[in-house]
């Protein structure tokens, strides 16, 4: 007993002595980490507060984050599944987690389409402004001990500097931007949001808008991704390829006349979308308009590009079936 | 070694033989359509050539073997693969070793126990939820 006591002012000494020349080390390791500054513009635009209070939250059990994030994000957008249907489906035993691409491949497994946002706490506090919860991905820990964890942003304070999670065991947990952010960074600012077909994140660009519809087509079906696409339209009027995608969902769908609009308005938007072309000369020629048929594939064939030889080879047959 | 050249060979092969008959391979799915379809326009414009793209298709099949490997249900494999994206299925087929999987779980070592401690009450790291 006496010798514990003894022996523990010389361990506080030693701790006391230790833990400066410690920070001093990490920082350096590390790198200092600042509180990420918000853009003049979102400051602006944003609330000072936002908080969306229906987000059913999830615990997780054991490794299972992955799986409760998924469960809370699919059920805000009226998707009731629950984190037992979820975890076959997306936790890798081997690994004891879930990984990134199973992760959004899930999403769309049930009918929602995921879209990577960018990797800043502007666009991430704008989608919660929007009224949707992002999926963060997050390594708590130092790059060297990885405590890779996915929780759902669902909040934020820009008084206090705070952000609010589904985190973990914890609902509406407050976390500082800086802390947020620190953790966050090491995931390179990791983030998605899984909306219906036919909403799209607060900000997002027509390619990755489309490439996030295109994939989810894939695997949902042309039906279920035709609304995305006609938002897609409606959103960017001048994304050509967003009216050539419609122009094939319609197609595919039975809507002939509809599809042929849709890759005139294709061609329209970009005069040198030779695949678009090509499709409209192939649509028209199907439907017996030989001579629209034969300008639009002479247009597709006259564009220096893969599309070049299926173009001439549809003029060459458009010419056989004519004589 | 061997494993390795193999590794690395075998594609190249398969794609040696498959890309004559590359266009039927890309042809559009819908049948009865000769239009082409949007995954194909994308693909197009998005890999920089005819290898990568049979990289991408013969990736699916090494991921589901990958699946199995780390225990998942093979009857869940199929259906998990068949959501990814292409370019989703190539990466997970190339790095899934290297693949963060969130968990978040810490080993207990106790070194490292006492620096998370303080880069914790710095606010670096999040790992212990008593220095909040």
């Amino acid at each position: 007993m006496m010798h514990c006591r003894d022996r523990q002012p010389h361990a506080r000494n030693a701790r006391a002595a230790g833990v400066p020349a410690l920070v001093l080390l990490l920082l350096t390791l590390v790198g200092c980490a600042s509180t990420p500054q918000l853009a003049e513009s979102t400051e602006r635009e944003l609330p000072r507060r936002a908080l969306l209070e229906d987000i059913p939250f999830h615990g997780q059990r054991d490794y299972q984050c992955g799986p409760a994030s998924l469960a809370m994000v699919l059920n805000a957008t009226g998707m009731p599944v629950d984190v037992d249907t979820l975890i076959p489906q997306v936790f890798l035993p081997g690994r004891e987690g879930s990984v990134q691409p199973e992760m959004l491949g899930t999403v769309r497994r049930h009918g929602r389409i995921p879209f990577r946002i960018e990797g800043s706490m502007d666009a991430l506090l704008t989608e919660i402004d929007a009224g949707h919860p992002v999926v963060v991905m997050q390594n708590l820990s130092l790059p060297a001990w990885p405590v890779w964890h996915y929780a759902v942003a669902i909040g934020f304070d820009l008084d206090e500097e705070t952000l609010i999670l589904h985190s973990g065991m914890e609902p509406e947990r407050v976390e500082s931007f800086k802390r947020f952010d620190a953790t966050w960074a090491r995931s390179d600012r990791w983030a998605f949001v899984a909306l219906p077909p036919g909403e799209f994140p607060a900000s997002t660009d027509a390619k990755t808008a489309l490439d996030a519809i295109a994939d989810f087509e894939r695997v949902q079906g042309v039906k279920t991704a035709l609304p995305a696409w006609e938002a897609l339209v409606d959103r960017q009027p001048g994304a050509a390829m967003g009216h050539f995608a419609l122009g094939n969902a319609r197609y595919a769908t039975g809507d002939t006349q509809g599809a042929m609009s849709a890759f005139e308005d294709a061609v329209k938007a970009d005069s040198e979308l030779a695949v678009a072309w090509l499709n409209l000369g192939l649509l028209q020629s199907e439907l017996g308009e030989g001579e629209k048929a034969r300008e639009a594939l002479q247009r597709a064939a006259s564009i220096p590009g893969p599309w070049q030889k299926q173009a001439r080879e549809a003029l060459d047959d458009l010419k056989m079936g004519g004589e | 070694m061997m494993k390795k050249i193999c590794r690395y060979l075998s594609p190249l092969l398969i794609a040696a033989l498959v890309l004559g008959s590359l266009p039927v391979a890309a042809a559009p799915t819908s049948p009865g359509s000769g239009l082409v379809t949007t995954q194909d326009a994308l693909n197009v414009e998005r890999t920089q050539g005819d290898r990568e793209r049979i990289h991408e298709i013969l990736a699916r099949d090494d991921v589901q073997e990958q699946l199995v490997a780390q225990g998942v249900d093979p009857a869940e494999v199929e259906a998990r693969v068949a959501a990814l994206s292409d370019a989703e299925a190539a990466q997970m087929a190339d790095q899934l070793e290297q693949l963060p999987a969130g968990a978040s779980v810490v080993g207990a070592l106790f070194a490292v126990f006492v620096i998370l401690l303080v880069t914790d009450i710095l606010g670096l790291t999040n790992v212990f939820p008593f220095t909040r």
